[in-house]
């Protein structure tokens, strides 16, 4: 059996939250031991799609993210659970929390970085995402979640077929990626947007074709983008850090210093230009 | 936020072949859509073992035939390829269908309310708010036949008046809605409520009389028109209906792969809605928020810069329409002295004036489709016909029907053709039924229309008025497949008493969705206790919104737990099919199915043969089979070990004219259906049947107010009540449908879980009118006006312009005072109760005025001590309403 890794496009994950309920369809109230013992209604995902809103009027996108246990090589929770094999690795890649040797100490819960881990209270042990490993093993070829997903955004792939594919792709928590070695593979992972607006309040017109140059502080990125037919400048993409907008039209310059993409995307709004 | 730069997959087709039915010991196939009987979803496959469901999966077309016979379509522009998914792509809560056929809040036994003493008091005023008692079968259908003679003695057959419309399952012979007409049809006939268009009033109402076409109002025909579009278009505004939510219903996910299609061929995407949809939020280019039902205000102000600028198509205007004239002297002030410039129209949608022109500029620059999944805000408020007027008036100054320029329902329609398709008019193959054997009896349920039996006929919207006033003048029944001219006809209720009219004094409802899913539900509520109104049946799978005000509960099941065939033949997934539905549980407690429910009362009267005409269910699955000729595509032998067919693509498919183009290349040669064969941006059909009309006048106009409505922000009302509610169809349910599935309310959007542990439908705030409120995220809200209250949970962010609140329509009514202040979000309680304009019989269900606050621990307290039962009734902590909540003695 080759190894698996999940590839996730979030360029394409449309929100539908499918992946989120078939987990719970295969999970909740069917009980697949020795693979997994069920999941509780309500409360804890195995799969869990995040959403963000990113942005503020009219300037804003969500996005979403199918957050599921990474099936790391290195795996956090496997080293610290006092159990031997109460949690481990299969040779597809799969990492399995055996519902029958899983004691309920909870210190896997707490030693996962992604919170992919869930207690079972009424059960007494630790429960997260199989990778479906119980129909893996009776010949599918992908989990619910890849099978219902509507665009192909999830899938679940030999990792020998696809190392181009994954070559560029960004995990969750880049800074940990060598100590953990997870086999989620996320591409396009949504970065920051600066974005605003360009008008001449005297014309009332929007301002076609200003130029706006975006430069990193302390850093060499540059960035430069045209206002569109809507006086729209969108700098897509962005990585954390704090930049410098200067932009240009008819010979006048604006400048906004210091916009922090750390914690949010920025809209400048409506800039009165004239 | 990113590129959408696809690495290759969401424009491979995938290769899935079926997946085995792990620790199942059977599997079955159904189509678990939402919107209605015929017609269809994306099929799922069900996984079932030991009698019980426990795994639904989308069903893999190619699992059983090879793909190539499906002749798969193909679509390209530059080189970029869309294919079809040899997967279906089911909508989320199909896929968890199975928590609502084990919903808590499922019927288990037939009931009648504690108080309803038929040969007694029947305390009629305590609907809604007396519980129920158990009783059997024997007993309810006994009771209700007695009762039906009854009435039929006293005031004639058309005394009973039958809800039997709507969406609902998709089930031919089990029809959900409309199996009462079957035994009524047999007995004189009964009196025919009409379903309005409720996700299209606009077009309806108005578009009809500038395109002319007979149904529902949106362009027709849309032909190939996805192909046509991905080919030529430039760019796609899409004006308040949401692609990505609404096509959830009634189809698979197809749109969705689209919109990423489109984006990654380079045809930009501009959204205009109050929201940020679930469209918009992933696919927009451009955003343009503007405030609930303004958008007739921007569209004037974008023809107003075409006018100006001269960018508008003059010959196709001087060949192709009647009345520009018209529109021009309004647009410019000649009719009425106002200007109908950018800054007019800014000060009224919300849009700056820089923008509107932008947009304008953009437009005529570029070669434009306006695309939808019906209406969202812009064509369901007040007066929605005329923005949706305004919309063809926009498409006819850009030349409608030339390559790219099409108004596009985002693959409901326009997807290539199958070898079958055709037949009669909207009714496609399912008009082949007509004229076989069983074909009536399989048919007439569906149709919520007034030709299949329009004798005495009230309009939806109007059944209070009618109950209330004893009669009512309606133009136009409002029904589906009516011809524009059915407008300018004159109807009233009753029909004249020679003619067997009378008012009606019992009800019979199998969608019991009326108080959260029309106009003004508190007045539903209020007037279903008129004691006018003898006995309400209702039959229903879940104890829920109008069965709560009837007087006998008949407990009906879910598709799961019946056998039945389902064509799916709606646009929305890779292929068509038809499916062979094999039950997959036995029914729940003692429910039966519609069908079966309506036989069992049909014996106590002696009719059960007439009802049943002899027919098995078998016989009329196999009848309905042959009747729609699919024995011609596949044996019945092979239909019947498979379980289902694909249905291949026409093999001309791409030669199919897209759209209106014929009619765009020689209007003279191919007329549209309007009197004068033209786009008809002044219609003199309705100035001469209507010369008074300030409200819908003979071409689309602003009306700030009228007679009807007075919901805009101009308005006194607006002091008090200063924020437009946007109410669309729901993201989490198909109108009244689903809200009982657990893990939708796990959903960001999906519930708001409040301080009290109770699930409170959302309502979306923008942070400063929140701020202003003093509202945080997640906390208990009050939304109110004149017309009452509801409770919701505050979902305080960015997805929702200042000046708007969102709250979608059809949740669960749990009103804590019947016909003042609902628990459950169900908004549709306090819309307003006038129809879309003193002539057009529709609803206006979305942007009215409002106000919201924060509801204090102190003051939920006070409506518990004054509403004891209210809050003492049994509720379920991850579904919601339970059905014992409602039984008598229930809650111990």
């Amino acid at each position: 059996m080759g190894k698996k890794v999940f590839v996730i496009d979030m360029a394409i994950c449309n929100g539908c939250y499918a992946c989120q309920f078939v987990c719970k369809d295969e999970h909740v109230g069917n009980d697949w031991t020795p693979i997994a013992k069920p999941e509780p209604e309500i409360g804890q995902f195995w799969m869990k799609l995040d959403e963000k809103v990113h942005g503020t009027v009219p300037k804003v996108k969500v996005s979403y993210r199918p957050h599921l246990c990474m099936h790391c090589d290195n795996a956090a929770c496997i080293k610290a659970c006092p159990v031997n094999d109460a949690i481990y690795k299969r040779d597809d890649g799969l990492v399995i929390v055996d519902p029958l040797k899983c004691t309920g100490c909870r210190n896997c819960v707490d030693s996962c970085p992604y919170s992919a881990i869930y207690f079972n209270e009424d059960l007494n042990i630790a429960q997260k995402c199989t990778g479906c490993a119980h129909l893996i093993d009776n010949g599918w070829s992908e989990p619910r979640c890849a099978d219902a997903c509507p665009t192909l955004a999830i899938r679940f792939l030999d990792e020998d077929d696809v190392g181009e594919l994954i070559a560029g792709a960004d995990v969750w928590m880049p800074e940990i990626k060598d100590e953990l070695q997870p086999r989620v593979y996320y591409l396009n992972l949504p970065k920051k947007f600066i974005a605003g607006t360009i008008f001449d309040p005297d014309a009332d017109e929007v301002i076609i074709g200003a130029e706006c140059v975006l430069s990193e502080i302390g850093g060499d990125r540059k960035y430069t983008v045209s206002t569109d037919n809507y006086g729209d400048f969108w700098f897509k993409d962005i990585a954390d850090g704090k930049f410098r907008l200067e932009i240009n039209s008819n010979g006048k310059l604006r400048v906004f210093d210091d916009l922090d993409t750390t914690k949010a995307d920025i809209n400048l709004g409506d800039i009165p230009f004239s | 936020m990113s590129t959408n730069k696809v690495e290759g997959s969401v424009l491979t087709a995938s290769s899935g072949k079926d997946k085995p039915a792990v620790g199942a010991d059977k599997t079955v196939i159904k189509a678990l859509g939402l919107s209605g009987g015929i017609f269809g979803a994306s099929p799922c496959s069900v996984d079932v073992k030991d009698g019980k469901v426990i795994r639904i999966r989308p069903l893999h077309f190619d699992s059983k035939y090879d793909s190539e016979s499906f002749n798969p379509w193909k679509m390209e522009r530059n080189g970029t390829v869309f294919e079809p998914l040899m997967k279906t792509t089911p909508a989320p809560w199909s896929l968890a269908y199975k928590k609502r056929t084990y919903s808590p809040n499922r019927v288990m036994y037939p009931m009648k309310r504690v108080d309803w003493d038929p040969n007694g008091e029947r305390n009629t005023q305590n609907r809604g708010k007396s519980k129920f008692v158990r009783i059997s079968w024997d007993e309810a259908t006994d009771l209700i036949a007695a009762e039906i003679r009854r009435v039929h003695k006293e005031y004639g057959p058309l005394a009973i008046l039958v809800q039997g419309d709507g969406h609902g399952e998709c089930k031919m012979i089990h029809a959900p809605h409309g199996c009462a007409t079957l035994l009524f049809d047999k007995m004189g006939g009964f009196t025919q409520q009409v379903r309005n268009p409720d996700s299209w009033e606009g077009w309806y109402w108005g578009a009809k009389h500038v395109w002319g076409k007979g149904f529902i109002g949106m362009m027709a025909p849309a032909d190939n028109v996805v192909k046509d579009i991905s080919e030529h278009s430039d760019m796609v505004v899409v004006w308040g209906g949401d692609p990505e939510t609404t096509h959830w219903g009634f189809r698979g996910q197809l749109a969705s792969r689209l919109l990423y299609f489109w984006s990654e061929i380079g045809i930009k995407q501009v959204y205009i809605c109050p929201d940020l949809n679930y469209s918009a939020a992933i696919h927009a280019d451009k955003w343009i928020p503007v405030l609930p039902n303004t958008d007739a205000a921007l569209q004037l102000a974008i023809i107003y810069q075409w006018i100006v600028e001269g960018t508008y198509d003059k010959e196709y205007v001087a060949t192709h329409t009647v009345g520009f004239d018209k529109i021009k002297s309004y647009v410019l002030g000649e009719a009425d002295g106002i200007v109908k410039t950018p800054k007019w129209a800014s000060e009224k949608c919300g849009v700056p004036s820089y923008t509107i022109k932008a947009l304008a500029r953009d437009w005529a620059e570029k070669i434009v489709t306006i695309g939808h999944y019906f209406a969202g805000g812009m064509a369901r408020g007040p007066y929605s016909h005329e923005p949706a007027r305004l919309e063809c008036i926009l498409l006819g100054m850009q030349g409608l029907g030339k390559p790219g320029v099409h108004q596009a329902q985002i693959a409901y329609t326009g997807m290539p053709k199958n070898i079958i398709a055709g037949g009669k008019d909207h009714m496609g193959t399912f008009g082949n039924l007509e004229g076989t054997p069983a074909g009536d009896r399989i048919l007439k349920p569906h149709r919520g229309t007034p030709t299949a039996w329009g004798k005495q006929m009230i309009p939806k919207t109007l059944i209070e008025e009618a109950i209330k006033k004893g009669t009512v003048d309606f133009y136009g029944t409002g029904g589906h497949e009516e011809p524009t001219s059915d407008q300018y006809k004159k109807y009233t209720y009753p029909i004249p008493a020679e003619e067997g009219g009378t008012e009606i004094h019992m009800m019979w409802t199998d969608t019991p969705c009326r108080q959260t899913c029309w106009n003004c539900g508190n007045d539903v509520a209020e007037t279903s206790r008129n004691s006018k109104i003898e006995c309400i049946v209702a039959q229903h799978p879940w104890l829920e919104n109008d069965c709560l005000f009837a007087d006998i509960v008949l407990p009906t099941n879910t598709t799961l737990e019946v056998d039945d065939i389902s064509p799916c033949l709606r646009d929305g997934d890779s292929f068509q099919s038809v499916l062979l539905m094999r039950k997959a549980v036995e029914p729940i407690g003692e429910s039966k199915s519609d069908y079966e429910a309506i036989v069992e009362v049909a014996k106590k009267l002696g009719l059960e043969k007439e009802v049943t005409e002899g027919f098995t269910v078998d016989e009329l699955i196999k009848e309905t089979y042959k009747g729609m000729r699919f024995d011609q595509i596949v044996s019945w032998d092979e239909f019947q070990e498979k379980d289902y067919f694909v249905i291949p693509v026409s093999k001309d498919w791409e030669k199919h004219p897209a759209g209106l183009y014929e009619f765009y290349s020689d209007p003279e040669a191919n007329p549209l259906p309007t009197p004068t064969g033209k786009l008809e941006f002044y219609s003199e059909s309705l100035a001469q049947a209507f010369p008074n009309d300030e409200e819908r006048p003979p071409y689309p106009m602003w009306i700030e107010k009228g007679i009807s409505h007075d919901e805009r922000l101009s308005s006194k009302r607006a002091q008090a009540y200063p924020l437009l509610v946007l109410s669309n169809h729901g993201r989490w349910r198909v109108h009244a449908q689903a809200d009982d599935i657990p893990w939708s309310k796990e959903a960001v959007t999906g519930k708001v879980r409040g301080f009290d542990g109770y699930l409170y439908e959302p309502c979306w705030l923008n942070p400063a009118d929140a701020a202003a409120r003093k509202i945080k995220n997640g906390d208990i809200i009050r939304v109110y006006n004149e017309r009452g209250s509801v409770l919701c949970g505050a979902l305080v962010f960015e997805r929702v312009m200042s000046g708007a609140v969102s709250i979608d329509h059809g949740a669960r009514a749990d009103y804590i005072i019947p016909g003042k202040l609902d628990r459950g979000g169900a908004i549709n309680t306090i819309t307003p109760e006038a129809l879309t304009s003193r002539h057009a019989a529709g609803q206006a269900t979305t942007s009215f005025l409002v106000e919201v606050e924060r509801v204090s621990m102190a003051q939920l307290d006070q409506w518990r001590t004054e509403n004891p039962e209210a809050f003492e009734r049994a509720y379920d902590a991850a579904s919601g309403l339970r059905f014992n909540g409602w039984i008598e003695g229930g809650n111990r």
